[in-house]
């Protein structure tokens, strides 16, 4: 009985469908979360969903390079940078990022629904002379709310750590996109990894290196007369 | 054929440039000079013929880049502003041979020698321009070249202050010309000079753009201040191509545009006219009170800008009336009154240079009795204070009478506001020219006539006969110019209608010699005795005793005293409480100076207030950049939703 819903493609866009629904609340919660921990659990979470939504949609079409990008997305997200990410945590003895920058949580929320809406209005525009299936759009449609909702984290948020996080949710936005879109090459998949790896290993620097918020760092900046102070 | 003369201009010029630059000595200046002659020499000769003949000529286009040609065309507008150019050069470049030798240090005279040569060079090939690019490449350069001569002595707070204005006006000019070329860009689809055949409304933005950054770069008022500040920082020799040359080439500039529109609106000339005639007045009010020599006369080529530019104005609403003949007369007047400036301004800066060199002030009010000690600058500087004064028979008097000669014919219009502007006007040229006599009687009575009122003025000697000689060329073109005036229209084919000045000269000359043979011979006794008269009890005549600039001109100060809104200030202070018995006080005499405080400056600070608004977007927080680039991106996606 399973297998004979497995193989029908309906169901498995409508998994997919609810796959998006949860990935978004994954996006709210990045958001809003406070405690750094379960941040990370949402971030694990979210890649997840990725290694599912690539799984199902390899069983609608037979791509190949689907089951290889999930088999990535499992080892380098789910499992070896929230690892990485959590041992820093542990190491900086920082558990909580208590303030925002320019958004608090409610209104960032409100303003990433302005941004599903914003993706929609945008793709809709674009995509209506190109055939394409339902699920195809609203993959996209999520993909790129994702990114601008990675990029809302890295402005919103003020510890590196959960920076991070933002551009690890902006990844996730382009791996979505480009899962349902742009149909991206393997190697630019293993290459965004690296830059993954490198970044996570940046941030280890930063945020044991440098007390752990960006301001700080911009302050030492400000003493070496690197910037020319006119922001103060 | 033709076309040869203008490159062996342009390599002579080229060579000019590079030659001090490479070899640092007086020769090698001399040589840079010297080419710049031989070039003015060849562009007399390529202008004159253009204009003679009236062919047009266009050179082949050079490309640097595809879709970035420079072409080059001469016609006959272009050809007088190469006449123009190439007069003044012939006489600047001879006067800067001893001239640039008195700058402070070796390297100071080299630059200078490069920059006046590569500062020509740009001038001509503005006026040669054929198309949009190489007119603001040209433009550009000459800003530059200028502005750098501006600065030539950078180690003084005057020159630095007068660099940095004419930096800041010199830039807002290129901006408004490079929005009007974009703007007519858009509505032709060619960066080609050729004819505007748009509806008017299409081409205001355009003449808005044109009219305020030629105007900026032409000293009109009110955008003048640079004027007063630039000149007496630059070298004389380059006053006088600036003043010279520089503003007409600005005024080339809106002529090429506004000659080559079929259908302009009669607000356009109207606000010609009155920009105009508002420079020429307050130029000249403004000149009367000045003492510095240089100041006075930027502020006199700002008069003169006005009365050009009171020309075009009369020409566009005289084109749009329908009266042909007076159109003409009207921009033929400006055209030749342009023509004359560049001569007798050009010599006027030349003749201040000699008398700053000779006394090593630029206050007049320290000179006097120079006709004795320099005779023949003298000589020079009264042939260009009588045709600017615009006194029969020079050039500049046969400029402004046809000028005149356009406003008296204008009463057969039949538009009765029209009218009274014109009469209006008319009567602010006539003011004009009236206080522009009297301004240079002041300047050359307190210069050279009475006694030396300073050491510097009883020590100073005449200038070395380069300097002469330079001065003697424009003088005599300033000459040659007025005498043959009606005849050198007449050959270009304006049949204006001019009397023949070198008739009229003659019937001067005779009446002047008839009217000294009858005094001599007249009168009781032919004996002479001669007597001491009574003194007064003043036994000797003393330079204190003389009129002063300030006191020469203190009469016109009060008739305008409106303009020049001084301010009195005072204070005081008393020996009691109950303030009966004086104790000490102050009191002050402020010129206000009512464009730079009233409109520069508020300008100044809303553009530093707002810069310093801009400025606080770069604060070098990482967030607020990506918040940036956020913002963008919606910005872009709403952007190439809705309107891409």
């Amino acid at each position: 009985m399973i297998s004979s819903f497995i193989a029908n493609p309906a169901f498995l866009e409508d998994i997919i469908r609810i796959l998006f629904v949860f990935v978004l609340i994954t996006a709210a919660f990045t958001l809003s979360t406070r405690n750094i921990a379960s941040l990370l659990t949402v971030y694990a979470v979210q890649s997840l969903l990725m290694v599912l939504i690539a799984i199902f949609l390899y069983m609608i079409e037979g791509n190949k390079t689907l089951i290889a990008i999930a088999a990535l997305t499992l080892v380098s997200k789910v499992l070896l940078i929230p690892l990485f990410i959590d041992l820093i945590g542990e190491k900086i003895k920082i558990s909580r990022d208590l303030k925002f920058n320019y958004l608090e949580p409610t209104a960032s929320l409100i303003v990433s629904m302005g941004l599903i809406l914003l993706a929609y209005v945008f793709l809709s525009g674009f995509f209506s002379e190109l055939i394409m299936s339902k699920l195809f759009f609203m993959g996209a449609v999520i993909g790129l709310s994702l990114t601008l909702m990675g990029m809302l984290v890295i402005f919103s948020r003020r510890k590196v750590i959960t920076k991070a996080i933002g551009y690890l949710t902006m990844e996730n936005g382009v791996l979505l996109f480009g899962i349902f879109v742009a149909d991206l090459p393997f190697i630019i998949e293993i290459l965004i990894v690296i830059d993954l790896m490198i970044l996570v290993l940046l941030t280890t620097i930063l945020a044991i290196g440098l007390d752990s918020t960006i301001e700080e760092y911009h302050q030492r900046l400000q003493t070496l007369k690197i910037w020319s102070g006119s922001g103060d | 054929m033709l076309e040869a003369f203008i490159y062996i201009a342009v390599i002579a010029l080229i060579t000019g440039t590079v030659l001090p630059l490479l070899y640092s000595s007086k020769k090698s200046r001399k040589a840079s000079f010297g080419l710049s002659f031989v070039s003015s020499i060849f562009l007399l000769v390529f202008a004159g013929t253009i204009l003679y003949t009236g062919e047009e000529s266009v050179f082949p286009a050079i490309r640097f880049i595809p879709g970035l040609d420079f072409t080059l065309t001469a016609d006959r507008l272009s050809g007088g502003f190469i006449l123009l150019i190439a007069a003044v050069v012939s006489g600047v470049s001879i006067y800067s041979v001893e001239y640039v030798e008195h700058a402070k240090s070796e390297a100071r005279k080299d630059l200078q020698a490069a920059l006046t040569n590569l500062f020509i060079l740009a001038m001509m090939m503005v006026v040669l321009a054929g198309n949009m690019v190489c007119f603001l490449v040209f433009w550009e350069i000459m800003s530059l070249s200028s502005l750098m001569l501006v600065l030539h002595d950078y180690f003084s707070e005057e020159n630095k202050k007068a660099g940095l204005f004419y930096f800041i006006m010199t830039s807002l000019s290129t901006a408004f010309l490079f929005m009007g070329f974009i703007s007519l860009f858009k509505l032709t689809g060619s960066a080609e000079f050729g004819s505007l055949n748009y509806p008017a409304s299409d081409l205001t933005l355009p003449f808005l753009c044109l009219f305020t950054g030629f105007g900026i770069k032409a000293g009109l008022v009110p955008f003048h201040k640079w004027l007063p500040y630039a000149h007496p920082a630059a070298p004389s020799s380059i006053s006088a191509l600036m003043s010279g040359v520089m503003l007409k080439v600005a005024i080339y500039g809106f002529l090429r545009f506004l000659l080559s529109i079929s259908t302009p609106e009669l607000w356009w000339g109207t606000l010609i006219l009155i920009a105009g005639s508002l420079s020429a007045v307050l130029g000249v009010i403004y000149a009367v009170k000045e003492s510095d020599i240089k100041r006075l006369l930027a502020y006199s080529s700002i008069e003169n800008i006005g009365i050009i530019f009171t020309g075009i104005g009369l020409y566009l609403i005289f084109k749009l009336e329908g009266v042909e003949s007076l159109a003409l007369l009207s921009l033929a007047g400006a055209c030749f009154h342009a023509f004359n400036h560049a001569l007798f301004k050009s010599l006027l800066f030349l003749g201040a240079g000699s008398v700053v060199h000779a006394t090593g002030t630029r206050n007049i009010e320290a000179f006097g009795g120079l006709i004795k000690r320099m005779p023949h600058t003298t000589t020079l500087f009264l042939i260009a204070s009588v045709s600017i004064a615009g006194l029969p028979p020079t050039s500049g008097f046969v400029s402004e009478m046809m000028l005149f000669q356009a406003y008296f014919y204008s009463s057969a219009l039949p538009d009765p506001l029209l009218k009274v502007l014109l009469i209006i006007t008319l009567s602010v040229l006539a003011l004009t020219s009236a206080l522009a006599a009297a301004l240079f009687v002041k300047l050359f009575g307190i210069t050279f006539l009475a006694l030396p009122r300073t050491r510097c003025a009883q020590e100073a000697t005449e200038v070395p006969k380069p300097m002469l000689l330079g001065e003697a060329m424009l003088a005599i073109f300033c000459i040659l110019s007025g005498l043959f005036s009606s005849r050198i229209l007449a050959l270009l084919d304006f049949d204006l209608g001019i009397p023949d000045m070198l008739l009229l000269g003659l019937i001067l000359v005779g009446t002047c010699g008839l009217v000294r043979i009858a005094v001599r011979n007249s009168g009781p006794s032919k004996t002479r005795t001669s007597k001491e008269t009574w003194g007064c009890g003043i036994l000797d005549q003393l330079p204190t005793m003389e009129y002063t600039s300030a006191g020469f001109s203190e009469p016109l100060v009060v008739i305008f005293k409106k303009i020049y809104r001084t301010e009195i200030s005072s204070t005081r202070t008393y020996s009691d409480t109950k303030e009966s018995i004086f104790n000490s006080g102050t009191a002050k005499i402020h010129l206000i100076k009512f464009f730079q405080e009233r409109l520069y400056l508020p300008v100044a600070y809303a553009v530093s207030l707002i810069s310093s608004q801009v400025s606080r977007m770069q604060n070098g927080k990482l967030d607020t950049y990506v918040l940036y680039v956020f913002i963008a991106v919606l910005t872009l996606m709403t952007f190439t939703r809705y309107f891409a």
